[in-house]
């Protein structure tokens, strides 16, 4: 029997494959950064694909070709995002001064229970007392809040501006995706050489398993902290409780950054709509940070880190790294990255570390040579 | 490789093939339709290795065009198993499990292969449970024949 190299369920990543792994996924994120307005579209195009999937299967087992049920399913969607957006916005034009003071309030309010919890801390430890403590971090916060719309708002608008168009191209991308997904597929696997084909395939489609499983994961985890969070809220009395949740939930996309983002909004809607009872917003925070343990523990092992199969110490450094080099972009696409190019290193790995594979390549090289020049004559 | 990607394949060439295997036998062409988009056809010249024994298996290969010899030891002058032509499939227990290849597949002649992995066999199973279905039972009527036939010393092959 042929000693055959070790096949990739067996295979240790060497170092210098994690290396690899390592740094391309780096590097990846460094490039993604300059094009994101290309990766935002193919991201979410992605999304939209794996949860469209399931229709289209639908429909073709009862016999519509694969060009038909894509152009139908996108083709409702399309529709009722256009009927929606149609209704909807005389609707949001008209709610929208509303909610800039609806905004504006929740930061004033917020403000105030910062300085409130400052000013507590400062009669329990006159060291924080003698620094100001206080004073200095409310007059922080008070000139941000009263540059907010000079420094901030422009750019918001201006952000949202060049975003719209590009984000146009989601329903687009994704009508190709699921009418040429197969193609493409294949299109890459008849690239390669016979040897490798067989683990090759095997490579395309733990690569597909595997972004599938960190999109799905993502969206059971974003139903499982919509629903804690609404639950809490809901025990603790506050104001739209599954609204709020589900914002939290979205916002911990975001590793880290979204989950302190979302708890922030929560305590400036408890400090608002509760003025009088400070231990509202204590709760909110106390409740985020049973929801934030509830994450890191339970769900995200049982939703993405599942799907992922990645050490909690990894995904951490990671987390960090891709913060490092790509801000909030990096902090949200290090892990399905990471994920991918270790399907991807895994295997490269075990092809170029597995002599029989490479002996077998050369041997179907060599015959193809000769076949090609077999009625050639000797010059 | 191939520039035909924005190309629409008009025609399905191997429905009847498939029809005529024992694996795809209870399809209906809808359902054939689906598994033959799950089809990858691959060619392979004389002598040139489809895969060793020991190798973990991934996909079951059909025999389009020419022979294949399945052997032991990497020897087919010794130790032919079996030697199978057009419309014969081999490699069925990769579609079950990720264990090593018991037998080595080795090109007797220019051969043609259409090979459909486990990874869509399982996938089918949640897209296409009735599908999945049918190509399971199949699948374990298909072993039971051949461990039957292995019992008794018969040459195991199935031609179309």
């Amino acid at each position: 029997m042929i000693a055959r190299g070790a096949d990739r369920s067996s295979h240790a990543i060497s170092p210098l494959v994690w290396l690899a792994i390592i740094t391309a996924t780096c590097l990846s994120l460094f490039v993604f950064q300059k094009i994101l307005w290309l990766v935002v579209p193919f991201l979410l195009a992605l999304i939209l694909y794996y949860l469209l999937a399931p229709p289209v299967h639908w429909l073709m087992l009862r016999g519509w070709s694969v060009a038909a049920a894509s152009s139908l399913v996108m083709g409702s969607l399309v529709a009722g995002i256009v009927t929606a957006m149609v209704l909807g916005f005389p609707w949001l034009a008209s709610h929208m001064i509303d909610w800039q003071a609806l905004f504006s309030s929740y930061i004033h309010a917020g403000l105030q229970l910062v300085d409130r919890t400052l000013r507590m801390l400062e009669s329990y430890w006159p060291v924080l007392a003698d620094a100001e403590i206080a004073a200095k971090v409310s007059a922080q916060l008070n000139y941000w809040a009263a540059n907010f719309a000079d420094d901030q708002v422009a750019a918001l608008v201006m952000g949202a501006g060049t975003w719209l168009p590009v984000l146009a191209l989601v329903p687009f991308i994704t009508f190709f995706q699921l009418r040429d997904g197969r193609r493409f597929k294949d299109f890459l696997s008849d690239a390669v050489p016979n040897a490798f084909f067989e683990k090759t395939l095997f490579l395309l489609n733990e690569v597909d398993r595997t972004t599938r499983a960190y999109f799905q994961g993502l969206m059971k985890l974003t139903v499982l902290d919509t629903v804690t969070l609404a639950a809490g809220l809901w025990l603790m009395g506050m104001p739209a409780p599954l609204a709020l949740g589900f914002i939290c939930a979205v916002f911990a996309w975001i590793p880290y950054v979204g989950s302190i983002a979302g708890g922030v909004l929560v305590v400036m809607v408890a400090a608002t709509d509760f003025p009088s009872q400070p231990g509202m917003a204590y709760a909110a925070v106390a409740l985020f940070i049973v929801v934030r343990l509830l994450d890191d523990f339970v769900y995200m092992p049982l939703t993405v880190g599942k799907s992922l199969h990645m050490h909690p110490l990894l995904t951490v450094v990671m987390i960090f790294v891709g913060g490092a080099i790509a801000g909030v972009p990096g902090l949200m696409l290090v892990l399905p990255m990471l994920g991918v190019f270790m399907v991807i290193g895994g295997t490269v790995g075990a092809i170029m570390y597995d002599p029989r594979l490479m002996a077998r390549h050369r041997n179907a090289r060599a015959l193809r040579k000769r076949q090609a020049s077999a009625d050639l004559v000797e010059p | 490789m191939r520039f035909t990607f924005f190309r629409r394949s008009a025609s399905k060439p191997y429905h009847e093939r498939l029809r005529a295997l024992s694996l795809f036998r209870d399809l209906s062409s809808k359902e054939l339709d689906i598994v033959s988009d799950l089809l990858h056809e691959r060619e392979y010249l004389e002598h040139e290795v489809l895969f060793d024994e020991g190798e973990e298996g991934h996909a079951i290969y059909i025999i389009v065009s020419g022979h294949v010899l399945i052997c032991h030891n990497s020897d087919p002058k010794k130790n032919l198993i079996a030697d199978l032509g057009p419309g014969s499939f081999f490699g069925e227990l990769a579609l079950l499990t990720n264990a090593p290849r018991a037998t080595q597949a080795r090109a007797g002649s220019n051969c043609k292969v259409l090979v459909f992995f486990r990874d869509d066999f399982n996938n089918l199973l949640h897209t296409h449970v009735v599908i999945a279905s049918k190509i399971g039972i199949n699948l374990a009527r298909h072993v039971g024949v051949r461990l039957r036939e292995s019992v008794v010393g018969r040459r195991v092959e199935q031609s179309l």
